[in-house]
Formats: C-alpha cells, structure tokens, sequence
C-alpha cells in the first residue's frame, strides 16, 4: 500500500522504507546533495538535503527520513529560507577548507571569461575544430583578436611565475587562421543558425568589435539584429585604429563575413543622428545598443595645435586606413606613449617618413604600450625620446608644422594610478625640426547623434557595469563608448556580452535584472609554491615557441603582415607547456555548482585552510585531498558495492582524511580499477585521467554505447567533446553501475588511438600520397598498425626507425636462434614480416627503414613525415620536409 | 595539531607476541578495539606491521583498521617514552590552572604536547579529563596520579623521575 | 568479631591522595593483632578531604581525614591500646561542619558509596543487595517492573533526561529474540567523574540495576561500555562479575527463575563522541565512533541491529532501590517533572569539591554554597558551567534556579551527567568558551559539515577575540553560526556544542565586547589583554620579582623602582604573586 504525501504542494506516493530524496528525485524534485547515492547506505554527513516539515519543527535530513505510515499526510518544503540558510552555511564552511583554482588564472583575467586554459588544452591536443569553436563562444573575432590584443590573460598565467607564461593569443590567432582557411561555408558552420526567430528587433549602432559580438550572440538567440555604421565597413577600431601590418583587414573581412553568415544585416555608411534619427531607430526596434567607439583623438592644449600639419592620432590611422593617406612629409613626431602611438609611429614609418620621433613624458617603464610594439618599433627605426613634454608647436608663416618645442622632465613621487609623474626641469627645452605632429594622447567619445543619453563627465555614456543597461529604458550601451571610456578590444567584448544577455533577458521578461557574479575558489600562489606545485613538469621544454616574424628591414616599408602564425607542431609544442591550472571537474562538480546555486559569500568565515598538496596521479585517475569535502561516498560505495573496502577513513575531526589502505599507494592495493569512487566523488578529489593526452576540462556529450573490451558487452556511456573520445562512464540507472577496469580506463584509450592515425590523416589531406612517408616506433600496439596501414596505401614508404635498435639488441642479447634468425635476415635487406604488439615485439608487416628510404628523407624526395612515437634524432631529414610527430598508443 | 598517521612499514615486530590476544579475539566479532588495546599494551605503539598482521588474522579490511586505530586518541603510531605523562585539560584542571602546569612541563621536558623527549624517558600528552577532578590540576604517569599540582610540584616530580633513573 | 574495624577508602581519587600508602602502614602494624580487622571502602564522594579512613567500634563509627602515615602509626597504636580518644588521633577527627557534608545529602545512587567494601558481594548482600532482583525474578513480570518504573519518574542521568521506563518499555516491546542492554560508562564529559565512583564503590549495585533492566526489556546479554581512563574501575567491576556469577545472580538461569543474563565489559578507548549511544553502539562493533542516523533507535535496531537500550550508571544505580522500596517512594522525591535525586561533581573553585546526591528541586545556592561552603579563598562566585561542552555558564543571578530538567533547560545550560563547575571572578568565560570549543573541535567526529567545520570556526573566532584580534559583529557572526550548527548537526554532540558560546554571550556579554572593543579581559585571563606594570611608588628595589621573572623582562638597581620590559614580558604573573609591596599593577 503506498504512503501519499505532499512535496513542495506536489503530491507524491510512495512504499514505506523509501527514503524522501529518493522519492522527490523520482518525481523529478531536485534536492541537493553532497553525500547521498541511491547505491549505498544513507550517511546523512553534508547537511544539504535538508527539507523542512509544515509546521516548523527540526531540519530534517531528506536521504535519511524514511516514508513510514507517519508520513502519511505529510507537507514537506524543500527551499524554505531556513532550509536554504542551512545550505548556504553548510556550503560556505565546506569552502573554507576547500583549496583549489576552479577555473584558471588566465581565463579570470579575461574581460571576456574566454575559456584560455579550455582551447589551449585543445590545441595541445590537436583538437583545433573544437578549440576554434570554444573561443568563439566569447569572441566572434578571434583571428583579429588573436593578433592584436595585449593578452591581460599572459599576465597571469602562472608558467610565467615558472619560466614564460603560455602564448594564449597566438595560439587562438593560430585556431582562427585555420578555421578561415576551410573557406567562408566551412568557417560559418561554428556558429548554429538559431532555430526561430524570436520576432525581436535588435538595432546595434556601430560595428566594432563590441557590436559585432552583442550582434552575433542576439542573432545566435533568434533576434532580427541589424548593425548601422557610419563608416563604408564594419570593424571600428579594428579596421579604421589599427594598421594592416597587426591586423590585415582580409582577415577582418572573412570574420565578419562569418558573423554575417548567422543573419547579421548591417547598414554601411549611415550615421545615425545624421541619416537617422536616433529617435526613429529606438521606435523601429525593441531595444538598442549604442557602441560607436572612441574616435575623438583628445587635444594636447598646446599652442600651436591647429597647426596645418598637426594631425589626431586616430584619425592619422583612420586616413591610411581608407587609402588616403595624408602627406606627412619627412619628419613626423608622435606624442604619447600607448599602443595608438605605436600604430601612427610604425605606420608614418612605413608611408615614407625618414625621422620618425616618438616623445613621452615619461620613461619607458611606465609607457602602457606593449613592450613588444615598443621593441619593433625601434627595430623600425623610430627615435623614442623619453622625458619629454611638447609643449608648443611651431608654425611658419603660412601655419605650417616646422617644429615642435619639448620640455625636458624628470620623474617625482608616482601618481594615483602608480605611475611616477613627470616634473618639468627648468628652462631645460628642445626644439626638434618636423613636417607633421600626431598626437596619440588618448581617445573621447562623440555622443553626438545619440541624444537623451545620460554621459559621464567624460562625455561617454552611463551605463550600468554588470547589465550596461543606460538611463533610457531599452537603450543599453557598451564598448569604448562607457563609462571609463576607451579600452582594449577584448574588454568591450566582454561588455558587449554582458550587454548581449541583457538586451535577450529584456526582450523576454521587460525586466532588466544584474546576473549573479560567478563564485569559483581560486587561490593566489607565489613564485616558490608554484615552483613546488608543477615541480613534475620540470622536464619538458619550457622556453616559450617565438612566432616566426619578418625582419626590420624587409618589413618596415610595407603594410604585410610580419608576423607568420604557429605551425601546426609549433601550436602543439606551445600549448603543451599549459599547467593545467583549472580544476579538471569543474563541468561536474557539484560544490561549485551549489556554491552558484545558493549564492554563498565565501569570505564569512576564515580560519585555517588545509594544503597538504598530496595531489597523487594514479594510472587512471588524479586523488587532490584538498578538495575532498568528506562526503564518504568513494569509501562507502568502495566497501558496500564492490567489497574491496580500498579507501577509508583516517583520522577524526577536521583532520580526518581519505586515504587508501595504511596509506599505500592505490596501484599497491587490491584495487579494482572500478572507477566507482570517481563517479560518485561530488568533487575534484577523484578525477579521472581523459583519453585525451593532454588533460583539460572540457564540456563533454556523452551517449551510449556498449564495451567493446569483451564480448559481455555492458552498457556503457562514451563522453566526447567534439571529435575526441576524453572517458567512459558507467551507465547511470537502477542497477550497480560498475564497469570492470578495461571498460571504465583502458577503452577510452583505446578508441583514443584513431585520434592520433585522424591527426596523420588530416595532416596528409590535400596532399600527393606519394610524397608522404611514415615510420612507426616499435611501442605502437596492433591497434595502432592496422589503424596506420589502413591509410597508409599508396604512400613513398612506410618503416620502423626504432626497429634497427631491437635487432641490434637482438644481436647482442637474444638467445642463439633468435639472432642468427634476425639478422640473417635483416643484413640481406630482406623485407621482414615485422609488426609491433603490445610489449614491442615486432610482429607484422612493416621492414626496418633501409638505406634508400634514409636517402629519401636526406634528400626531400617526400615533402612530409609522420612518425609514429619515433626518435628520430639519428635520421638526417632535409628541411623541405615538414615533420608530423605523433603518439605511438600503446 | 595534526594526528598524522606516517606508516611505519620498515617497522618488523615479533608478531607471535600478539598470537594469544588473535586466538582469543580474532573471531569474535566487534573487538578490534580490544585487540588494538591488547596489541598496544604488548608493543608500548601500533606499528603499521601489527596492524597489517591484525586485518589479515580478522578478516577486517586494512582501511578499517587503519581507520579504527587513527579514530580513538588511546592509540598512538610512535613508540612512547618510558613515563606516559597524561596532562589534565579537564574543565576543573583548566580553571584551576593547568595551562601553567603545562607550560611548566614543556619547559623542563623540552617537548611539547605529543612528543617525547630524545633520552626515550617521556612522553607528554594533554588529555580531556581523567576523571579526578578534585585533586586538579592533574597528571598521570602510568597508572600513578598525581593531584593539586603547581608549576614547581610538577617540575619537581619530573626531576626525581628523572633521579630515579640516573 | 574482632573489636575494631578499619576500612580505608580507595577510590582512585583516594589512591591518588595517598590511601595506598596508610593502606600498607596499616596493613603492616595491625595484620598480627585479631581484635583489628583492616578492610577497604570505596569513595565516599568528600574528595576534598581525602584521604578518609573510617574506624568502627562495635556500631560507632569515627571518620577521619586527610590522613597520612604519621595517622596511620597512631590509629595502629591507638587500637592497639584499645583507646580511640588518643590526642594524635584526634587532630585528623572530621570537623562538626565537614560532618553535614553527608548529612543535607540524599543519597539513592551512592547510598553505599564509601560504606561498604566494593570488592565483598557478602557486604553489598548485607545491605539488601540483590534483594530487587530476587523479588523482581520471582514475583515481578517484565510489566510490572516497567509500571514501578514509570510510577517512580526516573529518567535518564547522562543529561538527556528522556523516562527510563520509556526507553525500557520501547525495547521490550520491539519485535527481536536477541536483545542487548547497555551501560554507558564513557562519562566523557570533562568534570564529571560519579560514574567513576559508583563502578569503583559499588559495582555490584550496577550489576543488580542492569539485570533488572535486562529482565524488563528481555535482554540475554548486557555490555558494560567503560572508558579506558577508568582502569581500576575496569578491575573492581570485573571482580564483582566473577562474584555475581558464582554466586548465582548472573548467567544461566538465574536463581533458577529461567531468567538467563551474561555481562561483560568492553573498555572504551578515547572518544567524547561515542557517550552518544549510536556512537557507542558503533564503538562496540569496533567501528570508527561515527554516531548513525535517528530513526532507526537503538530499540529498534541498536547493537548488531538488534533492539538495544542504553542508560547511563547513575541510572541503573537507583534501579535497584526503587524495585526494593517501590516507585512511590522514589517520585515523593524532586519537582513536579523532575523525580527522585541526582548526583553532582561539584568541583572548580569550590571550597568543598566532591560528589553531592540531592533530590530535584533543591536550588543551586543549595548545592554550591550550603552543601560545597561557597568559593574557594571567599572569592567572588561568577558562573556554574553545567552539563561540560555540552552545557553552559549559569550566572550568580541564577543561582536560585531551581534544579531540575526544564528549569535547567529554560536558563540555556542542560542538566547533563552532573559536572558542576564552579567559576570566580579571575574565570574569564569568553575563554571558558573558547576551552570547550577546543574540545569540541578535537572530539568532533568529523562526519557532518556543520560540526566538523563549525565547531573549528566557532573556536578560531573566539580563538581570535581572546587573542584581542576581536572584530565588530563577531559577536552575530558567532550566534548566527551556532544556531546554524545546532540545527545542522547529526547527533548530540555537535546539537549541543555551541551552547557554551550561547550561554556565555546571553550571560556575559558585556565581556565579549571588553575583549572585542577595549582589548580588554575583565576578568585578568586572557594573556594578550593583560599587562603588567611597577607602580613607581610602591616598589621598594628589592629585586625579587627580576629574579623571579622567567625571561627577565624586569630592569632596575637594588633600592630603585624596576620597570616591566612590556615587548619581554610573557605575563606568567610570577612578579605579581611574588610582590609583597603591591607594586605590581595588573590590568
């Protein structure tokens, strides 16, 4: 007979002996929980499956109230505000001993919260569809951005604190250079087109790069987005503010033709206020943001500034950009020391000028362009003269430009922003001879056109910091145009999605509502810790990958792009030197989940924080204590499901720890192998090790599958992100769920094997199969050889290099037989039916390399190679050959 | 202060000692806790080979024993002195100043609470009450109490322990 | 029957005191003369006299204390002249007004607590032992046993207070051919040792309570769950086991009514934790003293699964009292809701300390100034902490409260197991609580959130305020967590963990905010707050305090005024007591 009784006003039936979690979960109310599985016994430990009984009375723990005939009637409540308190203290002391960076340094760095250490990861993983694809969630640019952006992201990735922080930037320009090369059809499929349209008008004045993104993530949610631009093309500051030689605008043609390709209208050369009236684009559409930039470039207040001859720096740039370029004469002095300065300096250096002077007023150290811009614009010839202060321009008769007159400075104490101010020293001046002045001292908003706005003192617009809504109901603003005004690129993108959501929540609900800042558990690490923390790394090569780049000389008197991009190894050797700092779980770990969830205010209550730094990797998944919240699950579903009682735990208190049997390593215990502890781990205290080479938490799809490891076949779920197979999991349902060690940990790597004959195959495609050769090292497992063979047809030669090394060895120490066998044959060049199994031995198919094929590489007769786990360091291979190293999968 | 459990494995006892207590206990159920007592009265500590010998004699898994045996403070994982002082911080003994007693004693023993003193001969540890509570502040050392302590009286009773064994 | 009869008391704390040795001088003088036979007693619960040799000429008997062994060589001379009224003899006499000590207590559980010899079942017989358990065996069934129960409102002394017949009648009537009774005698509460002294004086009294017990609730077998720092408990119980047993009242078919009981015990081995029932349930199968979730109750499912009722000692104790002079009898005593009497261990700074055995319904002033003769030095009494971590600090204004489950509750602190602790002026309770945090902490299991990391927390928080790193809104910061905690926490530990931090700040405010605000400890404990200065005028240059001074912080020429280095001083206090001018100025 079934016990009815009601939860949260739903009635719900259930058997006696059922546990009330249990029956909610059936009726699909979600209670939370940290310690409960269906599979074992009720703990009753994290305190977060609390319900409350109408009628106040005690919390009652859900997993353990059992439905007996008293509970007949019943009305439960399971987010009452006590209930919900309850959880929110529960969750806030389990973070104050949870030690940890949830998501890494880089990407927190990032105005736009791109996922850095995600397509990094991908990249070392030769998952390049999938990386491109991950960046473009955030930036809809990611070509344009890759190149130019000054990467806050670098600043704090913590390589750095060990030798050179992660190329970050170049290796998304590296994913999004690939990405067009597919050609616009092929690069347009990252983005799904939106399956309706929401009826919603969006109108988005300006098309830079903060409203390319807000347009691409409206029209990716259904909205009818039109862009207006007053200029004759889309880009803004990416295609008018900086020069083809950063930024080619070929590139910036192909991206945003990708961006158009998703439903973007855009209406060129129309200047709203001037063709439009602001008035009417707010009638015609549902909402609007205004993002038309910064483009006043601001006054130095110097006599002399309206000197025929003295230019803005912005609209020097814009000028060149357009193809009319102004006559700058022979001698050009540029003030200002950020990136803009740099653009015009390098840029009048490559329309001719022959003395190119940049003046700051204060020293190098404290100039905000990037150190690289400065470096190559001095390989370029440009004269930087620091500690100087122009301070009148002086004109001929006819109010020419024929000189500049600068005050010498010195530094005094730094100013609010930590950069030390300038002093004049007196009666200390210079008078430089130029043809042109450009001043590049910084850039304002012109509002105009876009009136009934509320402005900053700055003339830019007010708009609120989390939704960027402005003072006018349905008008929201982003990018330079805000607030503290002008930034960099990749900042107004980060607004511009924030506005994006904003304006989609608007046109859905009419309200207008803050999101909930993101709470993750990071940590701050200094130079020793993370010494001491990534001390296993030690001995990869850990310099950083210099892009190859055009010489001074060859580049300094054109526009062409100097810098060449990764290659496909150099990408895949840079990304390899990530630390792999975000926690590996983050996708499925419910702590940060819930923390999210109920909204936690982590810094309640400090006090001592556990960091034993015990991480331990096992051959198939990752043990970190510090991030264990002692629910008890791995040790419990270890003893009641599988019987092997492995882990357990040590110590009482706040001190108690999981550990295996008397603190043995888990490889020398009986353990299974089972992987249970790590399904049921709510944490990233058991994580296990992907498939994937290089580990990185990635957004997985899973479906289902049956094991291929023997002929039982069990259901299983096969997690992918993307092309690549990353785990297998145990098909959650009614029964035990326990998958034997060759399913759970040795079939991912199995399937993983094909990824690394993909990565030939794409390497070879396009190309002349007769100019490829192949050698195979003789760890790669029959799997693999087959897997080779297969697409190895019509190729020059395929071989084994490492295979000379067993025969020698075979010489040496095999007995009688087998050397007199071996190298009868091997010395008579006979082709050797040699292959490879599992422990190396060589079995099938495939000869020691012989001399003629060693020609072939010395000589370039083949234009690639591909060697499978070889060591080729005893080969001479011609440099016309380019050189794939892959995995051999054993 | 953190009960680490560091597993001594180089650690060889004379597992025959422990035989008795196995054929009496190991197939009794529910009486680890009496081995492990009985095991440590024999070994004067728990060391990581007995606790071995005592899962596989019992049939209890080795992460149960080692959890049993970390869980209850009567067990300890390094060998002790030859005098076991156990320090009173029962609520009379704290009230009546068994801080100074204890400052006291870590200043003539040079150790602090858990150690024990490099000649082998003590080994101090705090304990939450042994139930004397009238003669407090109190110690014991091994079976042997001593009440109404002060600063010097504890100091004192160290020295002629330590007199004793000269 | 010889003409004298010496009996030493020797309960641990008497040992501890220096009985043993008049023991053996005794034993030594007297062993050869017949008309002296030289026995022992338990604990009589005066312990601040201790130790106590009682000396019985015919029916008088003459207490003596704070004996030693120049005593025991007169007592030895003094009966062998046959005389008592020797002059050394007299000087140990007990006072007149030590004397009512015994006499304004009411004694049930350690009625034969320091009168008969724990170690002779002959003795226990001659005070009617076992007389209850052969009446309730032959004439009693299982019912009537459980209805005298209820009539006499007994309920539980290890500071729940839930009905005993309750409990009893709750097992009896879950379903199980196998059941289990249980004795907590983990006594795990820092200050409270009666449980102690009934096991050590009058075991047998246990003994004859749980086979009742067993018998009303059908339990063939009972356990007796002792901690390990009570050793010679463990001894003097085991004794009176093997005596019950030979002597019929316990194993197969006792006294031959088919009733069937063992007993056996199992020694604890360091955990407050397992004092909860399902933690020692846990502890007894030789698991971790992880408590288990509630339902199912030990009577339902206890020990090995099978219905199981715990009580604690001072329960049992006057089990055997009650079946013998009927429930009636035991429920004339006490309030309207609390029955009968409870045993406390009145210690601190109390003049003197000791078990008192009063009926409920007596007030605290009662206990602590008619029976203990008030504070210590005739200082200034501050607080009672009732009920150990698990309790809280009742205040001078209180003292009249009266003593029973509810009115206890009402002031915030619990009945408990009856550790009474008395505070003066120079206790600081913001310290007080931060002392039964760090116990709270170093005993939690570790299996819930709110307790493991609660508990630790609520410590370092006061941890911090002691250390006069108190910030503004602590002080809701701590109440807030404690009531998060009470209601998160599995078991009763960490349910009553915070209750010490909630009684000190309902009470004692006023002394958060000193240390939190002015850096300031009223009550001159905390050593961060405290400072200690010369006051010019008063000191006279006698250099006693530089000597004294551990880290000689002190400077100054013999005959000139010295200076206290603040920076060195570690604020031991030494200069301060050692000043016979007053010079040293603390505050």
């Amino acid at each position: 007979m079934s016990i009815n009784f009601k939860i949260n006003d739903i009635p719900v039936y259930a058997e006696a002996g059922e546990m009330i979690s249990d029956v909610a979960a059936r009726f699909g109310i979600d209670i939370p929980t940290l310690c409960h599985d269906p599979k074992v016994k009720s703990y009753g430990a994290c305190g977060m499956c609390v319900i409350e009984a109408k009628g106040g009375g005690k919390l009652l723990r859900s997993c353990s109230t059992e439905v007996n005939e008293r509970t007949e009637g019943m009305e439960y409540y399971t987010e009452t505000p006590r209930v919900i308190q309850a959880r929110k203290v529960a969750l806030e002391l389990l973070m104050t001993d949870h030690t940890g960076d949830c998501r890494p340094p880089c990407m927190l760095a990032c105005p736009a919260e791109t996922d850095c250490q995600g397509y990094v990861g991908m990249i070392a993983n030769g998952m390049d569809a999938e990386a491109v694809r991950l960046v473009m969630e955030k930036i809809p640019l990611p070509a344009s951005i890759g190149r130019v952006c000054p990467h806050p992201c670098e600043k704090q990735c913590r390589r750095g604190q060990l030798d050179e922080s992660v190329s970050i930037a170049f290796l998304k320009r590296y994913v999004a250079d690939k990405n067009l090369a597919l050609g616009l059809e092929e690069a347009a499929k990252v983005y799904q087109k939106p399956v309706s349209s929401t009826g919603k008008k969006v109108a988005i004045i300006g098309g830079g790069p903060a409203g390319l993104t807000a347009a691409t993530q409206l029209a990716g949610m259904g909205h009818d987005v039109t862009i207006y631009e007053q200029m004759p093309k889309m880009g803004g500051m990416l295609r008018y503010g900086i020069p083809e030689y950063r930024l080619p605008k070929a590139v910036l043609d192909q991206e945003i033709a990708v961006i158009e390709a998703l439903g973007v209208k855009a209406k060129t050369g129309v200047q709203i206020g001037k063709d439009i009236a602001f008035e009417t684009i707010r009638k015609e559409n549902d909402a609007v943001i205004v993002a038309i930039g910064a483009w006043t470039s601001s006054k130095m207040r110097v006599p002399g500034e309206d000197l025929k001859g003295v230019l803005g720096g912005i609209d020097f740039l814009r000028d060149v950009a357009l193809g009319n370029a102004p006559a700058i004469g022979n001698s050009v002095a540029i003030c200002g020391g950020g990136n803009t300065a740099m653009d015009a300096c390098r840029t009048a250096v490559r329309v001719g000028a022959k003395d190119v002077y940049t003046l700051y007023r204060r020293t190098r150290a404290e100039m905000p362009a990037e150190d690289i811009e400065i470096c190559e614009a001095e390989e370029e010839g440009v004269v930087f003269k620091f500690l100087c202060n122009p301070v009148e321009i002086i004109g001929d008769e006819n109010g020419k430009v024929v000189s500049v007159k600068v005050q010498k400075m010195e530094l005094g104490e730094p100013d609010a922003s930590g950069r030390r101010s300038p002093v004049p020293v007196e009666g200390a001046f210079e008078i430089i001879p130029v043809d042109t002045v450009i001043m590049a001292i910084g850039q304002g908003v012109n509002p105009a056109g876009i009136d009934g706005l509320e402005l900053t003192r700055k003339n830019t617009f007010v708009a609120d910091e989390q939704t960027f809504a402005t003072s006018v109901p349905g008008v929201f603003a982003c990018g330079d145009d805000t607030n503290k005004g002008p930034g960099i690129a990749v900042a107004a993108i980060g607004e511009a999605q924030k506005a994006a959501k904003a304006v989609d929540q608007y046109l859905r609900t009419g309200k207008v509502e803050a999101p909930k800042a993101a709470f993750y558990s990071k940590r701050k690490l200094s130079d020793d810790q993370v010494k001491e923390l990534y001390a296993h790394r030690k001995e990869e090569p850990s310099d950083r990958v210099q892009m190859a780049h055009t010489h001074a000389e060859a580049r300094k008197n054109n526009f062409k792009e100097y810098m060449h991009g990764f290659t496909r190894e150099e990408a895949q050797q840079e990304a390899a030197r990530c630390l792999e700092c975000g926690c590996m779980d983050y996708f499925e770990c419910k702590l940060i989940n819930y923390a999210n969830r109920y909204d936690i205010d982590p810094d309640r209550f400090g006090g001592y924080r556990h960091d034993r730094q015990m991480k331990t990797a096992g051959k198939y998944f990752v043990r970190d204590v510090d991030k264990c919240v002692l629910c008890g699950l791995c040790a419990r579903t270890c003893e009641e499901i599988t019987g092997k009682t492995i882990l357990g735990l040590v110590g009482r208190g706040f001190d108690t720890i999981v550990q295996p049997e008397m603190g043995m390593p888990l490889s020398q215990t009986e353990c299974l192998g089972c992987g249970l502890c790590v399904s049921v781990c709510p944490t990233g205290a058991l994580v296990e090790i992907s498939a994937l080479d290089k580990q990185v938490p990635v957004k997985e799809t899973v479906k289902d599958a049956k094991c291929v490891m023997c002929q039982a076949g069990c259901d299983v779920q096969v997690a992918s992100c993307g092309s690549r197979v990353t785990r297998v999991l145990p098909k959650k349902g009614k029964g035990q769920d326990v998958l034997c060690v060759r399913g759970r940990f040795e079939m991912p790597k199995l399937i993983a094997v094909t990824d690394q004959v993909a990565a030939a195959k794409e390497a070879m495609a396009s190309m002349d199969a007769s100019k490829v050769a192949i050698l195979v090292g003789t760890t790669c497992s029959n799997q693999q050889v087959d897997a080779i063979l297969a697409i190895a047809q019509d190729v020059a030669f395929v071989a084994s290099n490492s295979l000379n090394k067993v025969i020698e060895e075979g010489r040496q120490k095999a007995s009688a037989t087998y050397a007199a066998v071996r190298n009868k044959k091997a010395a008579e060049g006979e082709d050797l039916a040699v292959g490879f199994n599992q422990n190396g031995v060589a079995v099938r198919g495939i000869g020691a390399i012989s001399a003629k094929e060693a020609d072939m590489l010395a000589k370039g007769d083949v234009e690639l190679l591909i060697a499978f786990g070889e060591d080729l360091s005893n080969l001479t291979i011609s440099d016309s050959v380019r050189v794939v190293a892959l995995k051999a999968q054993i | 202060m953190e009960k680490e459990f560091c597993c001594t494995c180089g650690s060889k006892s004379d597992l025959t000692l422990l035989e008795p207590v196995l054929a009496k206990y190991a197939s009794v159920p529910g009486s680890l806790i009496t081995i492990l007592q009985h095991a440590q009265d024999i070994y004067g500590y728990l060391p990581t080979d007995v606790l071995w010998h005592v899962a596989e004699k019992t049939g209890i898994k080795p992460a149960k024993v080692l959890g049993v045996a970390t869980f209850y403070t009567q067990f300890r994982f390094k060998p002790v002195g030859k005098y076991l002082i156990l320090l009173c911080q029962g609520t009379a003994c704290h009230v009546n100043g068994a801080k100074l007693v204890e400052a006291a004693l870590e200043e003539e023993l040079g150790i602090k609470d858990g150690d024990t003193t490099d000649d082998g001969l003590f080994s101090l540890k705090t304990v939450a009450c042994l139930g004397c509570c009238s003669l407090s502040p109190v110690m014991m050392i091994n079976d042997e109490t001593y009440g109404s302590l002060t600063p010097s009286k504890a100091k004192e009773i160290i020295r002629e322990l330590r007199g004793k064994q000269a | 029957m010889s003409k004298f009869l010496i009996k030493v008391g020797q309960g641990s704390c008497g040992i501890a005191a220096g009985a043993g040795k008049v023991y053996d001088v005794l034993n030594e003088k007297v062993s050869g003369n017949p008309e002296v036979t030289l026995s022992i007693t338990g604990c009589i619960g005066m312990c601040y006299l201790e130790p106590i040799v009682d000396v019985y000429e015919g029916d008088a008997r003459r207490t003596y204390c704070k004996a030693d062994e120049k005593f025991a060589l007169a007592l030895a001379e003094a009966v062998a002249s046959g005389n008592l009224d020797a002059d050394a003899l007299k000087a140990y006499e007990i006072a007149e007004e030590d004397k009512d000590y015994l006499r304004k207590q009411t004694r049930i559980a350690l009625r034969h607590c320091g009168n008969i010899n724990p170690e002779s079942i002959e003795e226990y017989m001659a005070a009617d032992g076992y007389q209850a358990l052969t009446k309730v065996l032959k004439t009693m069934t299982p019912d009537d046993v459980i209805e005298v129960i209820k009539t006499s409102g007994l309920a539980g002394r290890g500071g729940a207070g839930f009905p005993t017949w309750f409990k009893w009648n709750a097992a009896k009537s879950s379903p199980g051919e196998q059941k289990y009774l249980i004795c907590n005698a983990d006594e795990g509460d820092p200050g409270a040792f009666m449980d102690r002294a009934v096991i050590e004086s009058d075991p047998h009294n246990l003994i004859e309570g749980m086979l009742i017990g067993a018998y009303a609730i059908g339990a063939s077998e009972a356990v007796v769950y002792v901690r390990a720092e009570y050793p010679l408990a463990i001894v003097r119980l085991t004794k009176a086991i093997e005596q019950a047993e030979k002597a019929g009242f316990l194993g197969e078919n006792i006294l031959g009514t088919g009733f069937s009981c063992k007993m056996r015990i199992k020694a604890g081995a360091g955990a407050f934790v397992c004092g909860e029932e399902t933690a020692l349930i846990e502890s007894l199968e030789g698991q971790r003293g992880m408590p288990r979730l509630k339902p199912p109750f030990p009577a339902q499912k206890g020990y090995w699964q099978k219905p199981s009722n715990i009580n604690n000692v001072e329960t049992f104790a006057n089990v055997a009292w009650i079946l013998l002079h009927g429930g009636e009898a035991f429920a004339a005593m006490g309030t309207e809701d609390s029955k009968g009497t409870k045993v406390f261990a009145l210690t601190g700074k109390i003049r003197k300390g000791g078990l008192v055995e009063i009926p409920m319904g007596k007030t605290l002033r009662d206990v602590i100034f008619d029976i203990g003769g008030g504070i210590k030095n005739d200082a200034e009494f501050k607080a009672v902490q009732m009920g150990g971590p698990s309790g809280g600090c009742i205040p001078a204004d209180l003292l009249d409260t009266v003593i029973d489950y509810k009115k206890l509750g009402a002031t915030g602190a619990i009945m408990g197991s009856g550790g009474m602790v008395v505070m003066d002026e120079s206790t600081c309770m913001v310290d007080m609580a931060r002392f039964f945090l760090d116990f709270t902490t170093k005993e939690s299991c570790g299996k819930c959130v709110h307790c493991r990391l609660g508990t630790k927390r609520l410590h370092e928080i006061l941890t911090r305020i002691v250390e006069g790193e108190g910030r503004e809104g602590d002080i809701e910061n701590l109440e807030e967590l404690c009531t998060t905690v009470k209601d998160g926490a599995l078991c009763g530990l960490g349910q009553t963990a915070p209750n010490p931090v909630l009684t000190t700040i309902r009470y004692f405010r006023h002394e958060y905010e000193a240390h939190i605000r002015d850096k300031k400890c009223p009550a001159g404990n905390c050593k961060t707050l405290i400072h200690f200065t010369i006051d010019a005028d008063k000191c006279k240059g006698c250099t006693l305090c530089a000597r004294q001074c551990p880290v000689d912080a002190i400077a100054g020429k013999v005959k000139e005024a010295h200076v206290i280095d603040a920076d060195k001083c570690i604020k031991c206090g030494k200069c301060f007591e050692s000043c016979k001018f007053g010079a040293i100025v603390k505050d």
